[in-house]
């Protein structure tokens, strides 16, 4: 029983682990585009730290890819 | 050419392939074109090679006659240069980080080229969608921020890791072990994930998508006018592949820019 429902299991625990990373990718985002707007000419430096934020932030999420894979 | 269905059950007699019986099929080398010794050459293997190539030709032929005023291809290769010199590694390492640069622009050009064979036509396989290929080269990073970390830094790398003095006593032994964690382990393992997760999801969704407008469309004699609800797949495939563009360049950056970032926290921790 247990082992017939791992796989469907596991692909709800990966989309509850994609919830709180996708929220916070939507702040950074959102952020990082106001930062850009009211300071344009910091926009490089915007736009760098925001795909770093992103990437972070994505880590949660990518853990929780992985072990839907071991699951 | 065979095309993927995800359909549990289909007739291998026909030439579709069947959706693998685990998914773990995905991580696995197959069908060598030849051996030589120990080492199989996969599809994989080879344009691995075509990339290196493609690559070294590149910057080889960009970069041979070093004329004052550029030709097309050799403002190119310069503008690649410059962009990872300037703009990721001296930008976030800082002045020491011209010497990171070489690897930066090999990691950067050697990714770049095998995430665009995902939509490049005739190819259409990012062989940074197995996982081999980004976890070697998470590892090389890993390597090589640890081994600056404590050149920098001596021991007290670590123990700065494990135990951070900026932090109330208290909490210092959770934080230092999520450091830990995070740092040694995390690290490597999300930055490998990362590019081989976009990727894959990437390739399953043009495939899936371009496929089933295909399978669909030839089957119009049969199916008569149900057949045409493969158009719709199909542009989506296409409106995909635009935005595969995107990722696959994306993703590029991404990793030789968290590996930049990698190298500047060893070199500097406590930032």
């Amino acid at each position: 029983m247990v082992e017939e429902l791992a796989a469907p299991i596991a692909l709800v625990g990966y989309g509850l682990a994609a919830i709180g990373p996708g929220i916070g990718i939507g702040i950074v985002v959102g952020n990082a585009i106001q930062a850009m707007v009211r300071q344009p000419e910091m926009a490089g430096v915007a736009r760098t730290t925001m795909f770093l934020g992103i990437a972070f932030t994505e880590a949660l999420a990518l853990i929780g890819f992985v072990l839907f894979f071991i699951a | 050419m065979g095309v993927i269905l995800a359909a549990a059950s289909c007739d291998p007699a026909v030439d579709i392939i069947c959706a693998p019986d685990d998914v773990l099929e995905l991580f696995e080398f197959k069908d060598a074109l030849f051996t030589i010794g120990p080492f199989s050459f996969t599809r994989t293997v080879f344009l691995m090679f075509l990339a290196t190539a493609i690559v070294v030709g590149f910057f080889y032929f960009g970069l041979r006659k070093k004329a004052v005023v550029p030709g097309r291809l050799q403002s190119m290769a310069e503008s690649v240069v410059s962009f990872v010199r300037n703009d990721i590694a001296i930008d976030i390492i800082g002045p020491e980080g011209v010497k990171f640069a070489p690897y930066l622009l090999a990691l950067f050009s050697f990714l770049i080229v095998g995430n665009i064979f995902e939509v490049t036509p005739l190819i259409n396989f990012p062989i940074t969608s197995r996982m081999a290929i980004p976890a070697f080269l998470a590892l090389v990073t890993w390597v090589i921020f640890v081994f600056v970390g404590f050149k920098r830094n001596g021991f007290s790398y670590l123990l700065d890791t494990a135990w951070p003095k900026s932090v109330p006593i208290g909490l210092r032994w959770l934080v230092g072990l999520i450091e830990l964690v995070s740092v040694f382990f995390l690290r490597p393992i999300t930055l490998a994930v990362r590019l081989f997760a976009n990727l894959v999801a990437g390739h399953l969704m043009l495939t899936l998508l371009l496929a089933s407008g295909v399978v669909f469309l030839s089957e119009l004699p049969t199916i008569g006018l149900r057949a045409l609800i493969g158009i719709p797949w199909f542009v989506f495939g296409l409106g995909i592949y635009v935005f595969e563009i995107v990722v696959a360049i994306l993703q590029a950056y991404i990793f030789t820019l968290l590996s930049a970032v990698y190298i500047q926290t060893s070199i500097h921790p406590e930032h």
